[in-house]
């Protein structure tokens, strides 16, 4: 296919954590609202002059300062920022949001604040910790609506005088929107018999979504949407279409490292991805936009972190019910080692996906830096892809 | 760097002075028993033979024989006697009885738990009727919403206390055939082993099956949490026993989470109820609330003497009795309360006597992070090799707060409070999760009140809560001039540090850094690492 005019353009923006438009948006006077996990409500963190930039660090090479302060039984991600954080990789932050989700991210924020590592130079700098939801029921609710006041809208009015009215956060939900939009209409095309952009482009364009100002790359998103909508796809037959499921996945490189075996990335269901972060909110004039936001966030929330029973199973029906949305042969469990949520739900996960609704999985641990490990990933992606051929050519992609 | 004056014990010894001889390398068990003198080893002794009979009723219920054939981690029954014999090392007087009073009381405790266990159990008692008004829930939690139940008519199953809490630590190699299951199955093997085990027994189907409902919790941390959902769509799915889960707010400190984690409370209230066809009680929780807050008080008080230069109850005993009090009693059982006040007599007796359990105590230390199962006994070992006294444990470091224990409608509210905050303020995660001010500075105070000049920190290597502040333990404690010693282990898991492989890494931070020679050199290696 030919290239995406953007595709270059979005694929330098994520060399870096403190890209050219991070600081395109201090220079226009924006506040820089770092976060580190899809628990905390996106659009409360874009409202008014405030933008969120979700915390990643690509490139990551030696964690070996952050590995002193955390050990290196912590999953490599947590690792990774605080080593970013500590190299002033971040220093273009103003304030740090971050739920108490899972053990790691939440010690790996709580090291940056002891450390100091970012706003030395700025009095109006703090670090906020929010309890999340851990279920799907009205009181949940009711928790989540008091700790984004207590620990996002309040903190943001009085330090930086950000308007956080009903009318803010109902503007600011409808520029997420318009984004999710986009991105849930480039997806479509990876439905397609012959789609015309591939797993790996669209993980590049919708990782930008989260760590760039969403209001400096709208326009370039819908234009490349337009593009895609003419672009004439490849011959190219792929040899298995997968579903890739997760945690932490800000690596492009995992996807391309999947699809230059021949298995197409119809679908993503991982923190950083389209499912469920990039699903429109809808709102109703009738009950409060905070409530209602802090509703779609628990309601759309597919985090292992969440604990009752209708939940976890609910997370794997989501997952087989997008692989029979995008057509998928088979599901890929991924893991970032270390991590004891995904340890767990990839263990479950995997084997009801493949129990209980007949898909072949292949479940995986692997690095934060997909490039350190290629070898043994690419061998067992290999694998995976062949066994699904072999189902195919014996009568069907489902076990 | 902080130093603390060093106590010489003026009295000898009585009976055996180097226990590390009854060890041998040839035997699972010691050679012997600890010669004590004539009066220590006869109330020992007599203490052995009740543990014996309470053993022996057991065995005597036919059910258990099945039971005992039936599941293979009840091999650790047979490992009681010599597994006593851990808590008591070197001890003498005061010390000794505490050590007995307390941890017969608790192996007792858990006796009847297995008994209860295979009452019901569908695959040996199979009492239907008694099953139908039993509750399971973890190992790893506070029973508070119990409180109001009559505990003769709603009968809790913590069916992982007998089942891998204490197996491990009576028979070491008891949980690796369960951690091997859980990895063969998927999951890996950096998660903290114990949740892990615990999903292992569920995937081998080897828990006891009984119980009208189960209420799981999120204490202590991210593998429990996840944990439970292996074992309760086995319990639903299966079973057909529909669980709760029951949802504990992880920023215990934070207000803004105390009514959630109360409304939860009050679910999980009104699912036992439902279940159970059984009603809360007011009297009984306010008869309970009164002995929760006597259990409080005399641990306060046993704080207070271990803050002096006499610590008396201290140790493994001290924490599993607090583990088995405030989380698995709640109040509940009024036994507990002649036993908190037998303790503490027997406490004030020997700090009045100014007793002292090792011919000197040279070091003052905190005990932090999580204890291997499998090594229980390194706190007495500390104290007899290296005159270190373990002044507190951080999972004896629980709640001081009275709460409200007398009946009006306001404090029925506030009681719902009560039980979240003492939820949320479980054994372990109180300091595990909550912000680093809990783990850290709650530390730092600590080693301030206790005259500590020491930290021994447990590295549970797959704990990530406490290993994710490895370098500010580090820092912190080099900025107050106390020393940090890291002990690693893997809480459950032998075969990564064998427990000599934990004491070494005492024995050669004391020779490199204090620069010091054993109390008792007899102590320094014990060839133990194939002992039960």
């Amino acid at each position: 296919m030919r290239d995406l005019k953007y595709l270059q353009y979005f694929e330098d923006l994520l060399q870096q954590a403190d890209n050219a438009l991070v600081e395109q948006a201090k220079a226009d006077g924006k506040i820089c609202v770092a976060y580190t996990c899809e628990n905390v409500p996106e659009p409360l963190l874009n409202l008014d002059r405030a933008v969120s930039i979700r915390l990643s660090a690509p490139n990551t090479g030696s964690i070996d300062i952050a590995t002193y302060y955390m050990t290196n039984l912590l999953c490599e991600p947590s690792r990774a920022l605080l080593e970013r954080a500590i190299e002033g990789g971040f220093n273009f932050a103003d304030c740090v949001i971050t739920p108490d989700g899972c053990t790691m991210m939440n010690r790996c924020v709580e090291n940056m604040e002891l450390l100091q590592t970012m706003g030395k130079e700025n009095p109006n700098f703090f670090h906020e910790y929010m309890e999340i939801a851990f279920k799907n029921t009205e009181s949940d609710i009711d928790l989540s609506v008091l700790q984004c006041t207590n620990h996002v809208l309040k903190p943001l009015a009085e330090k930086y005088g950000i308007d956080t009215s009903d009318a803010a956060i109902r503007k600011a939900v409808e520029e997420h929107n318009r984004v999710c939009r986009v991105i849930r209409a480039i997806s479509e095309f990876r439905k397609e018999e012959k789609p015309r952009i591939t797993g790996y482009e669209f993980h590049v364009l919708c990782l930008a979504t989260y760590v760039c100002p969403k209001y400096l790359i709208i326009d370039k998103l819908e234009e490349t949407l337009e593009e895609i909508r003419t672009r004439e796809p490849d011959d190219k037959k792929w040899r298995a279409r997968v579903l890739v499921v997760g945690s932490e996945t800000d690596d492009s490189g995992f996807i391309k490292l999947i699809e230059e075996q021949g298995a197409y990335v119809c679908c993503d269901r991982f923190c950083f991805g389209s499912y469920p972060g990039r699903v429109p909110i809808e709102l109703n004039d009738e009950e409060d936009a905070l409530r209602q936001v802090c509703r779609h966030y628990i309601r759309n929330c597919h985090c292992p972190r969440m604990m009752s029973m209708d939940k976890v199973y609910g997370r794997k029906q989501y997952v087989a019910d997008l692989a029979k949305e995008y057509r998928a042969d088979g599901v890929i469990y991924n893991q970032v080692k270390f991590c004891d949520p995904w340890a767990y739900e990839r263990t479950l996960g995997s084997s009801m996906l493949h129990t209980d609704y007949g898909y072949p999985v292949l479940s995986v641990d692997r690095p934060y830096n997909v490039a350190s490990s290629v070898g043994q990933l690419r061998t067992r992606v290999q694998a995976f892809v062949e066994s699904v051929e072999i189902k195919k050519l014996q009568g069907g992609g489902k076990a | 760097m902080k130093t603390v004056e060093t106590i010489i014990n003026p009295k000898k010894r009585v009976g055996e002075e180097s226990p590390g001889k009854i060890y041998s390398d040839k035997l699972k068990v010691r050679a012997r028993r600890e010669w004590r003198g004539v009066k220590d080893t006869f109330y020992d002794y007599t203490r052995w033979l009740y543990l014996l009979s309470v053993l022996g009723r057991f065995i005597m219920v036919p059910r258990n024989v099945k039971g005992f054939l039936r599941y293979r981690w009840m091999m650790s029954y047979l490992f009681v006697p010599h597994g006593m014999d851990k808590f008591t090392i070197g001890l003498r007087d005061e010390a000794l009885r505490i050590a007995h009073t307390s941890f017969n009381f608790v192996i007792a405790d858990v006796t009847q738990a297995i008994a209860n266990c295979f009452r019901g159990d569908r695959r040996v008692g199979n009492d239907t009727e008694y099953s139908d008004k039993c509750v399971i829930t973890d190992e790893n939690s506070m029973v508070t919403f119990m409180m109001g139940f009559d505990k003769d008519k709603v009968h809790t199953i913590l069916r992982e206390v007998p089942t891998m809490f204490a197996s491990n630590i009576f028979h070491q190699f008891n949980v690796m055939h369960y951690l091997d299951v859980a990895q063969e199955y998927g999951i890996s093997g950096d998660v903290c082993p114990m949740p892990e085990a615990e999903a292992g027994i569920s995937i081998d189907d080897d828990f006891c099956v009984l119980g009208c409902c189960a209420v799981q919790n999120n204490t202590t941390c991210d593998g429990s949490l996840m944990g439970n959902g292996i074992i309760a769509k086995r319990l639903e799915r299966e079973y057909g026993i529909p669980t709760f889960q029951l949802a504990t707010p992880l920023r215990h400190k934070e207000p803004d989470v105390l009514e959630y984690a109360a409304t939860e409370i009050k679910k999980a209230i009104a699912f036992v109820e439902e279940h159970t066809g059984e009603k809360w009680d007011w009297d009984r929780y306010f008869a309970a609330a009164k002995r929760v807050n006597y259990a409080t008080k005399c641990r306060i008080a046993q704080m207070e003497i271990n803050s002096t230069p006499y610590p008396q109850f201290f140790g493994a005993a001290f924490s599993l009795y607090n583990d088995t009090n405030y989380m698995g009693n709640s109040g509940r059982d009024p036994q507990f309360v002649k036993i908190d006040r037998k303790l503490l007599e027997l406490a004030e007796q020997g700090y009045k006597a100014k007793r002292m359990y090792a011919k000197e105590y040279r070091h003052r230390a905190i005990i932090w992070g999580v204890q291997p199962q499998y090594v229980i006994d390194q706190l007495y070992w500390l104290l007899q090799c290296w005159g270190i006294v373990p002044l507190t444990d951080m999972l004896s470091v629980i709640n001081t707060d009275m709460i409200v224990d007398e009946d009006t409608p306001e404090n029925r509210e506030q009681a719902y409070r009560d039980m979240a905050m003492l939820n949320m303020e479980m054994i372990m995660r109180n300091h595990t999760h909550g912000g680093y001010k809990v783990l850290l500075d709650d530390l730092w105070e600590l080693c301030e009140q206790m005259n500590a000049d020491l930290v021994m920190m447990w590295e549970h290597m797959s704990c990530k809560a406490l290993t994710g502040m490895h370098g500010m333990f580090e820092e912190q404690g080099r900025a107050r001039g106390i020393h940090v010693m890291w002990v690693s282990h893997d809480l459950c898991d032998p075969r990564v540090f064998t427990r000599q492989a934990i004491r070494d890494q005492v024995n050669k931070y004391m020779r490199t850094v204090f620069r010091e020679e054993p109390l008792d050199p007899s102590l320094e290696i014990i060839p133990d690492n194939e002992a039960y």
